[in-house]
């Protein structure tokens, strides 16, 4: 289906495929290997991993954003960086080829060929791949400025890849309507109930930006014991947690837009947002931020992010573990996760840093301060399946409280 | 002749059908992986009605098919009855407007259907066209878009071309004489109407009918597009539970009760069909 609940920037968000699993004790012994030879290169002292020139075979998949990103903003400032390095840049748009790069790279280890694949940006197919062995694991040892990443970020791909670039759901408002937008969960349902009819967002199933407000109700009445079972695990029983949070949002209902309307998709609450229909939503920020760019929203939508902060999420960019030149690799990895860089990836795709916020230049913070925090993490995908079954039962199909 | 494209049909449709049909009696079959990893299977040995007895159980299921067959009743009726009206006028009456209408009537089949759900909205939403127009007259206006009155709507749209073209060629062969010796001999319109016209065009009305209501009964686009968030017609259900939900067993369920019913609609067709063909032998 078209109506993708992934971020505009074709950012991986289906929480349920960060489940990590046990690493192979090999691959616990490859990743030392490794980590011997890229503390050499740098200890060499040449930023580059490597003074020889050498090719690597660079895939990634995405949006025609994703591929701009690399091929006009990314890869020339890494050749002035590297002149000795040189990417070749296999793209595939949506990420429709990433299934085959998979099942190349598998079959290339079963016949103990190279699979000419060095670095890959894909989705949860990296987990996948580095649980099968095909995939390194990454850490701040071979890759130093890992450690500028959150763990917890690092951790959701189970530490297959370098996360380079992150979206968010944040609150967007529209500040000729709102002066005081709402800073907790709490004073948004105040709000919504003191202004009926001003605010929606688009079922769960739709789209991450609805998906993740309404997580972000439903956690308010989750143990916080049960909160990493919902991220990572499955346990039916537990939903029964969900309840209070089902009954508040059935409760907004009312004071939805037109008593109860939910558009389809992140677009169809951005539409809504732009016509001045609605006054506050949960958005993308990747998507909003662009959306302003192109003028598709007026300058008088604003963003924020709520505290405790809505969900996200980051792309990751993995090494394929068969690749000859890991030096390389680490060293191009480290080389994106730079300040210079990270900026590059914020102002091009409106997105969030891979790095923490705080390893961003100064300037770059200042203009995204309402935004500029952490995010939280989702369900794992066979909770949200439920949800997405359970809001259509208890919100959107209830009798109205 | 007919055997390869037999072979293609069993291949093609029954064999997954069945397969279907099976796993929705619970057995769940290891070597499909989008069935197996499916959550809330119910996985028995032998045959069980287990899954349409949940099924039916569900008040929200029964709403969508409440909803999928209102909808796809009055659709039906309204565009068997517009279609009607519009190839009889465009055959009986000569002049500019029926010449406009001849080529007006075939516009929507030349829209594709997710462009023309879109215009509709646009058209018919709060803050639309239409709803601009009612506020300057000081009207009140209340939009049919996410509602069942907008699938009603956007059906009525897509079914008219395809049901006109098919009863205004049951009309044109039609012979001018038999109509006009039966005014000669004193008949008015509306009996011309009941005894020559009507009974001609049974077959055409009932094929109308038929594929208008197989159609509607499965339609997705519209239903997703125009439909409210709940209750949902049964196609938009049967994506939801397989892609959104993961739960590809009640959504195969829907789709064997779909089948189902249009299983009768197409042995009413057959049955309208052969006893027609029977008086005419």
């Amino acid at each position: 289906m078209a109506h993708s609940r992934h971020a505009y920037g074709a950012v991986e968000l289906s929480p349920g495929r960060w489940v990590s699993r046990g690493v192979g004790h090999a691959l616990v012994a490859t990743v030392a290997t490794l980590l011997l030879t890229a503390g050499l290169a740098f200890a060499q002292g040449n930023p580059c991993g490597t003074s020889d020139n050498v090719t690597l075979n660079f895939y990634s998949g995405g949006d025609v954003n994703v591929q701009n990103l690399w091929q006009n903003d990314i890869l020339p400032a890494y050749r002035k960086a590297c002149p000795n390095v040189t990417l070749n840049l296999v793209f595939s748009e949506h990420g429709t080829g990433d299934q085959l790069t998979f099942d190349r790279i598998a079959a290339a280890k079963q016949a103990g060929k190279s699979s000419g694949v060095d670095i890959w940006e894909t989705g949860s197919l990296l987990q996948n791949g580095g649980e099968a062995g095909l995939v390194d694991k990454v850490s701040a040892d071979i890759i130093p400025n890992l450690s500028k990443v959150d763990p917890a970020v690092l951790a959701q791909r189970g530490g297959y890849g370098v996360p380079y670039r992150g979206s968010s759901v944040v609150l967007a408002y529209d500040s000729s309507q709102v002066s005081n937008p709402p800073t907790t969960l709490q004073g948004l349902f105040d709000w919504i109930r003191a202004n009926p009819g001003k605010f929606t967002y688009n079922p769960p199933d739709t789209g991450g930006s609805g998906d993740n407000f309404v997580q972000a109700v439903l956690k308010t009445s989750v143990d916080p014991g049960d909160l990493s079972t919902f991220q990572t695990d499955y346990q039916p029983a537990l939903e029964s947690e969900w309840d209070q949070g089902w009954a508040v949002l059935n409760g907004l209902g009312k004071d939805m837009y037109q008593g109860g309307f939910y558009p389809k998709g992140n677009a169809g609450v951005l539409q809504l947002l732009g016509r001045g229909s609605i006054a506050i939503a949960p958005v993308w920020s990747d998507m909003a931020l662009s959306y302003l760019q192109q003028g598709l929203l007026p300058d008088n939508v604003k963003l924020e992010q709520l505290d405790p902060p809505f969900n996200g999420g980051a792309s990751y960019v993995g090494i394929i573990a068969d690749s000859p030149h890991k030096a390389v690799d680490y060293a191009f990895l480290n080389w994106l996760l730079t300040p210079d860089v990270q900026a590059i990836v914020i102002d091009k795709m409106n997105g969030y840093p891979g790095v923490k916020w705080d390893y961003v230049p100064q300037d770059v913070r200042t203009k995204f301060a309402a935004i500029a925090k952490s995010y939280s993490f989702g369900f794992s995908s066979k909770f949200d399946n439920d949800l997405h079954q359970q809001w259509y039962q208890k919100v959107a199909g209830a009798k109205k409280e | 002749m007919a055997l390869p494209p037999f072979v293609l049909v069993v291949l093609l449709i029954v064999l997954p059908a069945v397969d279907a049909t099976v796993f929705s009696l619970g057995r769940v079959p290891i070597n499909n992986a989008a069935f197996n990893t499916g959550m809330h299977l119910v996985r028995s040995t032998g045959l069980t009605l287990e899954v349409y007895r949940q099924l039916f159980a569900s008040r929200f299921f029964r709403q969508d098919l409440a909803l999928t067959l209102v909808v796809t009743g009055v659709s039906v009726v309204l565009i068997v009855i517009l279609a009607y009206v519009l190839a009889l006028y465009v055959r009986f009456s000569e002049g500019f407007l029926p010449r406009v209408l001849r080529q007006l009537y075939l516009v929507p089949m030349f829209i594709p259907v997710v462009i023309a759900s879109y215009a509709l909205t646009t058209f018919y939403v709060d803050h639309g066209l239409l709803h601009a127009l009612f506020t300057h007259l000081g009207l009140h206006y209340g939009s049919p878009i996410y509602h069942q009155n907008g699938i009603v709507l956007g059906q009525v749209w897509q079914g008219i071309p395809f049901a006109v073209l098919l009863l205004s060629s049951g009309l044109d062969g039609l012979a001018q004489e038999q109509i006009e010796a039966a005014r000669d001999a004193g008949a008015n319109a509306l009996t011309v109407f009941r005894r020559i016209v009507l009974p001609l065009n049974v077959v055409p009305l009932l094929i109308v009918g038929t594929f208008t209501f197989i159609g509607i009964m499965g339609s997705f686009t519209i239903p997703y597009l125009i439909g409210p968030n709940a209750p949902q017609m049964l196609a938009v259900e049967m994506q939801a539970h397989f892609t959104s939900y993961n739960q590809p067993q009640p959504a195969v369920a829907m789709a064997v009760v779909t089948f189902l019913i249009a299983a009768v609609a197409g042995a009413f067709y057959v049955w309208g069909t052969a006893r027609s063909s029977r008086r005419s032998a």
